[in-house]
């Protein structure tokens, strides 16, 4: 398979991507990890005039722990995500995802921001961004603008990125106390996988063991682009966190979810297994709350 | 039109002229001739064009040749020592984990670059780090295998 011809563009620095872009015009394309693009080139569904590649632009791969709030560049590799330490501690949804993404191979390439701008709706990093409440930062030559990353998809690799923008970092705001995310996927198999189903969840509670004050349910692959599920969040806060709510709000997100039947998987199949998700990232949401206030204890 | 670039590919610098339409693998394979690196899918599926870049093993058909200036390339060929044979090629050819051959490169480099981070990897370590390179013979036990016997304490590898 060969790639069809394009001038590649190399910029240093945001500032230099920024003027090459408006200088190219529209028929370019942003080139992160490659994953996703180059592929896409080489089965000819895509042949931009112009590539610009953003791998030698150091901001880009930076992340920055400030007031509270975790900064990862967009160009920070899914492997290296795992190697944030604060990610790892915090934002176990988010760590979980980028492990079962791709395979080891495509982790040590793909990027944080590529796996966002491409907008699969299966994608592994945006349920668990979302549940977070993941905000993004995209960038343009008359300045940049913060976008909460839930607004940020439109449909199957639609979003609201504008031409000559690009996706600079992912801000995450540091989770309260007595809080934690879980992420499950469901595939077919264990490595290289588009997710049948997956479903990513947040949990605040009041105290240690407290009512639930905060829910986030996040649906993929089961509408045009990640969901939430606002009858399951409403049937969660106020209560007790047990086994019983947590089946209760696994059956509410089924009926929230909007899937089709395709080869992977029939309609039906995806609604009940939305139940049975929802149910696991939720118990992994309340143990994740009840580790991380163990651990500031110890 | 070529741009030339400086890398350095098993230790050795190499200044070569590419097109940016060229991939790393097919850099490696055609220019250089180091055809010990196989290309498979082309896609990133199947991991028979694993090199480790910059000290990650990473697909080197999703890689541009272009991208690598500057970059550490090893590949089997590189790992190999000038006597002998790597602790890895050796414990994939006494427990048989070879048969066509095709994926073995690839899961060799794979398991090398496990093996530096954990040298004691559990059974479903290994697979996990293995995930990303297919076999279509599916000797998928003997590689295990091969894998877990290489000695804890060589130094070599």
């Amino acid at each position: 398979m060969l790639l069809p011809k394009f001038e590649y563009h190399e910029p240093k620095t945001l500032t230099e991507a920024g003027e090459i872009l408006r200088a190219v015009g529209p028929d370019a394309s942003i080139l992160a990890g490659g994953t996703d693009l180059l592929v896409n080139m080489k089965r000819g569904k895509t042949a931009p005039k112009h590539v610009v590649c953003l791998s030698r632009i150091e901001e880009l791969k930076k992340t920055a722990k400030e007031q509270e709030a975790l900064t990862i560049g967009a160009c920070l590799t899914v492997a290296g995500l795992r190697e944030v330490e604060q990610v790892g501690a915090d934002f176990k949804g988010v760590y979980e995802a980028a492990g079962s993404l791709g395979s080891p191979l495509i982790r040590n390439l793909a990027t944080a921001g590529g796996n966002i701008v491409t907008a699969r709706p299966a994608a592994d990093l945006p349920p668990p961004l979302i549940a977070y409440g993941a905000d993004i930062k995209l960038m343009k030559e008359n300045g940049e603008r913060i976008l909460p990353l839930e607004e940020f998809f439109k449909g199957p690799g639609e979003t609201a990125i504008e031409p000559g923008e690009i996706l600079c970092s992912i801000v995450l705001k540091e989770p309260p106390l007595y809080s934690g995310g879980g992420y499950e996927k469901l595939g077919i198999r264990r490595s290289l996988e588009i997710s049948v189903v997956n479903v990513a969840a947040f949990l605040a509670l009041d105290g240690p063991s407290g009512a639930i004050n905060e829910a986030r349910i996040v649906l993929g692959a089961v509408a045009p682009r990640p969901i939430r599920s606002p009858s399951a969040e409403g049937a969660l806060i106020g209560q007790e966190p047990d086994e019983r709510l947590f089946q209760e709000a696994g059956q509410k997100a089924a009926e929230d979810a909007r899937p089709i039947d395709d080869f992977r998987a029939s309609a039906e199949y995806r609604r009940e297994m939305v139940k049975t998700l929802t149910k696991r990232a939720l118990k992994r949401a309340y143990e994740e709350a009840k580790v991380r206030e163990w651990r500031r204890w110890k | 039109m070529k741009t030339l670039i400086n890398l350095k590919i098993n230790g050795r610098e190499y200044e070569v002229a590419v097109e940016p339409t060229k991939t790393l693998v097919d850099l490696l394979r055609y220019d250089l001739g180091l055809t010990g690196t196989k290309k498979g899918c082309g896609t990133g599926e199947c991991g028979s064009c694993t090199v480790i870049f910059n000290g990650k093993p990473v697909n080197s058909c999703l890689v541009l040749a272009i991208q690598a200036r500057g970059a550490e390339i090893l590949t089997i060929e590189g790992l190999k020592p000038a006597q002998g044979l790597h602790p890895i090629q050796q414990a994939f050819v006494d427990k048989g984990a070879v048969q066509c051959g095709f994926c073995t490169p690839g899961m060799i480099l794979s398991a090398s670059s496990l093996l530096k981070k954990n040298p004691n990897p559990s059974e479903p370590e290994i697979r996990k780090a293995l995930s990303g390179n297919l076999c279509r013979c599916t000797g998928y036990q003997k590689i295990v295998e091969a894998v877990q016997s290489v000695g804890k304490d060589d130094e070599r590898r």
